[in-house]
This record gives structure tokens, sequence and C-alpha cells, in this order.
């Protein structure tokens, strides 16, 4: 343990973390955008009562929860320009990469949320004459929503870690930033260090959060 | 209104996958007539009065309300075809359905779960369905309740609210499942007393109960179900004193004990 540390550097380069954090955070609204409309529409497909429209979206969630986010990212960056004759920029591809890949784990949740009400809120709507689409606005989604919000905060902060891939795209986010600033001083352990307390920081609030309303929740109904 | 059967149910079958839970049911109830049905556990009268307002599709037979198909409508070449949502939540709409577990919209008051059926179905303005709302929750004791959350009440409260949910429809008819299976014993009382003022008002009644004291009191008609068929019906005071079939005066020997 004779290693002498010296996280002046860190300070003096905060720049370099800053800019990174600045791509982090576009990398994160981005995919986050693509993520929650397009989870939202998938979930709400996979519980439909039409088979068609069930089945495609399944195919979606499996398809992409069976292969790697690495492979997506490369795929997306790579292959697809070539068949589709779309170059997208490196951001713009990592952001609908990363937005692709949350959003198959978004409709799960936004799925199960719906399951978890019981049968009679639905047989109750119907009931008293209300459609079908009026039954899942007004009494299913309000309650399932709740339901779901912890676990959609547990998968902004997964959403969050996975902007890191955006380095294999020369996306210049944090890991990306500090891994060069790791070329010009040498100094991996200050910066990595600091990187990983930088993530801690910005998630762990989220995390907590999360935790907090579940309990809340639970007892509450 | 005219003056034909308010319900009628011709050759019904239902099947859950392979299990053939209704197997040929047939039964008119009269406007204004109080028909309870009894039978053991898992003889089909939930299904029964689920697929009479098509919560339930069925598999064969029909249901009409009034004069009104429910669930299927008939298509250019006459054969039977599953109807649009619109049109079945209109048939819905005319009937009211109180359930076991009552199935309140916790996340709504009870005011708010009155007037949701004349406001959303019937777009009706807040302001006009307030009134009635609180008439039919005066009605059946809640008046002191209107803010309360479902989760806030007694079962017999939350099951009287939502009564009151379901008369906010001005239905044609009533259905109840077992509306008070799940309430503590001295809860039962201010659920059937509710009922027994609809009755009295001329409300057109399908009553699935275990309760026999209540279903002898209440009802018009009587009907033994049992494996998906009507064992036999009839007067109250027959089924109860001299039922006609060994099942029936068995299944009473066996909940009276
Ligand atoms: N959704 C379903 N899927 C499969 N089987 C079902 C379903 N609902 C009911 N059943 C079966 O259908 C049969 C009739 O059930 P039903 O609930 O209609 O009986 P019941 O007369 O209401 O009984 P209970 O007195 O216990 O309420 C039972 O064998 C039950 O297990
Ligand atoms: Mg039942």
């Amino acid at each position: 343990m004779g290693y002498n540390w010296y996280f002046q550097i860190v300070w003096d380069y905060r720049e370099v973390f800053f800019r990174g954090a600045e791509v982090t955070a576009e990398l994160t609204i981005g995919a986050l955008a693509i993520s929650l409309s397009l989870g939202l529409a998938l979930g709400l497909c996979r519980s439909s009562r039409v088979g068609f429209v069930r089945w495609p979206a399944a195919l979606y969630v499996e398809l992409f929860r069976s292969t790697p986010i690495l492979v997506q990212l490369v795929w997306i960056y790579y292959a697809l320009p070539i068949l589709s004759g779309v170059q997208m920029g490196n951001v713009l591809s990592a952001a609908v990469g990363i937005g692709l890949h949350s959003a198959a784990y978004v409709a799960e949740i936004f799925r199960a949320g719906i399951k978890s009400i019981e049968r009679g809120q639905m047989d109750a709507a119907k009931s008293i004459g209300m459609r079908y689409s009026a039954a899942m606005r007004r009494i299913i989604l309000p309650q399932a929503v709740r339901r779901m919000i912890p676990p959609f905060i547990n998968e902004f902060a997964t959403l969050i870690k996975l902007t890191t891939l955006g380095s294999v795209l020369a996306v210049n986010e944090l890991l990306h930033e500090s891994e060069n600033l790791i070329n010009n001083t040498y100094r991996p352990l200050e910066v990595y260090t600091a990187l990983a307390i930088v993530f801690a920081v910005i998630i762990f609030p989220f995390i907590y959060l999360s935790q907090r309303l579940e309990r809340y929740w639970r007892v509450r109904g | 209104m005219n003056g034909g059967p308010a319900i009628t149910v011709r050759g019904l079958h239902k099947y859950f996958g392979r299990l053939h839970v209704l197997r040929g049911i047939d039964l008119v109830v009269g406007r204004g007539e109080v028909l309870v049905l009894i039978g053991p556990s898992g003889s089909g009268k939930s299904t029964l009065l689920r697929c009479i307002d098509f919560l339930e599709e069925y598999d064969q037979g029909e249901i009409w309300l009034g004069r009104d198909l429910v669930g299927y409508r008939r298509n250019a070449a006459g054969r039977l075809v599953r109807d649009r949502d619109a049109a079945v939540s209109r048939v819905r709409a005319r009937m009211g359905m109180v359930f076991q577990s009552f199935n309140l919209f916790p996340h709504k008051t009870v005011l708010e779960n009155v007037i949701e059926g004349p406001v959303i179905v019937k777009g009706q303005k807040r302001d006009e369905a307030i009134p009635p709302a609180k008439a039919l929750l005066d009605r059946v004791g809640l008046s002191d309740k209107l803010h309360a959350y479902p989760t806030q009440l007694s079962g017999g409260q939350q099951q009287r609210a939502a009564i009151a949910r379901a008369l906010a429809m001005q239905p044609e008819a009533m259905l109840f499942d077992e509306p008070t299976s799940s309430l503590d014993p001295e809860l039962v009382g201010e659920v059937l007393e509710v009922m027994r003022g609809l009755a009295a008002d001329g409300m057109t009644m399908i009553v699935a109960t275990h309760e026999m004291g209540f279903a002898q009191e209440i009802a018009d008609r009587v009907m033994m179900i049992d494996h998906g068929m009507i064992v036999e019906s009839g007067r109250p005071e027959q089924i109860f004193g001299a039922p006609a079939q060994e099942r029936t005066a068995e299944f009473l020997r066996r909940v009276r004990h």
C-alpha cells in the first residue's frame, strides 16, 4: 500500500469531468425520453387483449432482454447504417441504443404494474358501463402508476449507469473523458476512483428514494 | 319500458378451457322480480351472473336484457358475432353488479366512486351528478362518509357504497354475487337491509347468496343450481319447505346442518 494518492489532479482537471457530465446528462435525457415513451407503448401493447398487438411487443421485449446491450449499441452504430443508409452520430446512436434497450425493461415494469391491479377493478369499471379504454385510463392506470414509480426510479438509475457504455462509441461522456484524462496524466487510480464517487453521489439518492417510496406505499396500500 | 321480461337466458353454455361450467341454463326474470340463486360452491352461480353482465364471454346460447342481446349481435348473414366494445358497454350500463369483494375504486372517495359512472359513462356534469349521488348515499346510510376513501370504511360500509355506485347508473336490473359472503357476521344485516329496500321498491334483482334465511325472505323465486344446471326452481316456501329434488334437499340439509 505504498501508493501515493494525488487527488489534486482530479480537482485540477475538473473541467474535464464537467464536460463529461454534460454529455452524460444529454445521453441520459435522450435515452430516457425514448425509453419511457417506447416502453409505455410497448407495455400497453403487451397488456392488450389482442394477439397481433401483443406479440410484436413481446418479441421486442424478449429480443432486447436476451442480447447484450453492448452488442445492441455496436449494431446500431456500425450495422444499422449499412442496412438503412442512415448514419446517426455517435451520441445519438448511443442515446437511441440505450433508450431502445431500457424500453424493454420499462415495458415490463409497466405490464407488471397493470397486472398487479386486481381483476375486480376492471370488472367493476365495466359493470358501470365504462369502456375498456376509459377503465384503463381512469381506474387501472392511476392505481398501477403508483406501484410502478419505485421500479421506474430504479430503472432510471440503471440507465444513468448504462450511459458509460457510450464510451465504446467514443462518446465523450464521463467514462470516456476520464480515460482521455488518464492517457494524459497516467493517474488511473485517482481518476477512476473519482469517477466512481461521482456516479455514486448522483445515483444513490434515486435508489434511496425508490426504497423509501416502496416502503411508504406498502404501508399505505 | 315494455311489459316483457327484464332478463332472459336461453340455452346458456360456458366453458373455462375444457371445464364445462354452465350446461344449458334457461331462465326468465320478470320486471320487479327477485330471483335468488342457491347451490353448492363451484356450481356456477358467479359465472352465470358474470355472463349476464358479459364480464365473461359465453360459448353458446343467448342472454337478453329486455329486447337487447347481451354481448353479441346478429351480422348480415344472421350469425351471432361479438358486439363492439361500445355496444357491450351500453348494455352493461343498464345493469348494476355487486361483487363479493366490493371492488370499490380505492383511489377515489365514496362520492367519486358513485359519480364515476354518471359522469364518465353518461356524460353528466359533476355538479349535476353530485346531488343524486348524495341522495343515494343517504339512502344506504353513508351520508357521513362522502369524502372517505374505501380503505377507511368497514366491509359493510364498502358494500353499501358499492351498491350506491351501481344504483347511480339507474339500472334496469341489479345482479348480486354473494354480497355478504366476505363480511363479518355483525355487518351482514346492514347490507341485507339495503337490498330489502331495493326489492320493496320493485327493483329487478338476481341474487346469488348463501344466506338461506334472507333468500327465503326476499325471493319471489329460488333457483337451485348444481354442476352448471338448474336442479329446480320455485317459490321460496316450496324450495325451502318441500324441495322436489333430492339434491336440493341434501344441499339444504348441509347448509343448515
Ligand atoms: N376464471 C376462471 N377460470 C377457470 N375456471 C373458473 C374461472 N372462474 C370460475 N371457474 C370455475 O368454474 C366453476 C364455477 O365457478 P363459480 O365461481 O361460478 O361457482 P359459484 O357457484 O359461484 O361458487 P361459490 O359459491 O364458491 O361462489 C368452478 O369449478 C370454478 O373453479
Ligand atoms: Mg361465486
